[in-house]
């Protein structure tokens, strides 16, 4: 069943999502960091307020996925910014999280060799973040 | 020239390091996220590592980079112990790499290997080695630069 995008029953969707891929298991062995996903507001697209996603990442476990304010995801160890709808293009595989950061469209903060050394594992995440169902604000 | 502005991608920039200013610098006062993010790998990396940092510093070499899917590239110019990074593909090149985003990404995450070779018999190495020889990964200038390559390898690789 489709949940609202960036809702507590989307983040428990996802979570489960990242738990139960082995891909993501073997690929995120040895992560230890947060990861905060900032999604910026878009009020022309009934995004009104921006959101904050806090991933807490252990050793290819998700131990937890949140949302919240913007403020909370900012602080994360790693922290991915970009607008509503550039996260709507990742989620649908309009756009390729990995594309999308080299042109910029994605802005990461964080260790640079520490995320590359686990591009496997954030490809697999976006992945994952596509098979959970959403209803899109500036849908129907 | 300056760092990448506050905000791009990269999260690392020339200022972040104080003790040794100018180690990467970028032609552009405005580099792109691709120019940021090469810049502050490599800047890290050569930052974090000794052995990175005795490569660099014996790197003299004008390395293009064009990321065929997103039809990108940037220019790195080594010059002992200096990095100057340029938007695009600038002229006189020693090797010119071109690939997609996501093999562009696989040889930031080649092994290096006894004698300080890129390891080419693991998983990344043989998709490496495969996108080579199906032409997917293209190097201009290997054949005459082999020990350039394998210097960049390493500077370039987190692993």
């Amino acid at each position: 069943m489709a949940v609202k995008f960036a809702s507590d029953d989307w983040a428990m969707q996802f979570k489960d999502e990242v738990n139960k891929s082995n891909v993501y298991k073997s690929a995120a062995k040895g992560w230890k960091w947060t990861v905060g996903l900032v999604v910026e507001a878009e009020p022309d697209k009934n995004f009104p307020e921006s959101r904050g996603v806090v991933m807490d990442l252990f050793d290819g476990e998700a131990r937890d996925i949140t949302v919240g304010p913007a403020a909370d995801a900012q602080r994360c160890d790693f922290v991915i910014t970009a607008p509503y709808s550039r996260w709507k293009q990742v989620a649908t595989r309009e756009l390729d999280a990995t594309k999308g950061m080299l042109q910029g469209k994605l802005k990461l903060k964080g260790d640079l060799p520490t995320i590359v050394r686990y591009t496997k594992a954030s490809q697999e995440m976006t992945e994952c973040t596509a098979r959970v169902p959403v209803e899109w604000p500036d849908e129907g | 020239m300056h760092g990448p502005g506050t905000g791009r991608m990269a999260g690392r920039r020339v200022e972040s390091t104080a003790d040794e200013p100018g180690l990467v610098r970028y032609a552009s006062s405005e580099p792109s996220a691709f120019a940021g993010m090469l810049g502050g790998l490599i800047e890290a990396n050569v930052l974090a590592n000794p052995g990175k940092r005795k490569d660099f510093d014996a790197l003299a070499a004008r390395v293009g980079i064009w990321v065929t899917d997103i039809e990108e590239g940037v220019t790195l110019v080594f010059d002992a112990g200096r990095l100057t990074v340029y938007d695009g593909l600038e002229p006189r090149r020693t090797i010119t790499i071109r690939a997609e985003a996501d093999t562009v990404m696989s040889l930031s995450n080649l092994k290096i290997g006894l004698f300080g070779l890129p390891v080419y018999y693991d998983e990344v190495g043989r998709g490496v080695a495969l996108k080579l020889m199906k032409g997917k990964l293209r190097i201009d200038g290997m054949l005459t630069n082999v020990p350039t390559l394998n210097r960049v390898t390493r500077v370039f690789s987190v692993q």
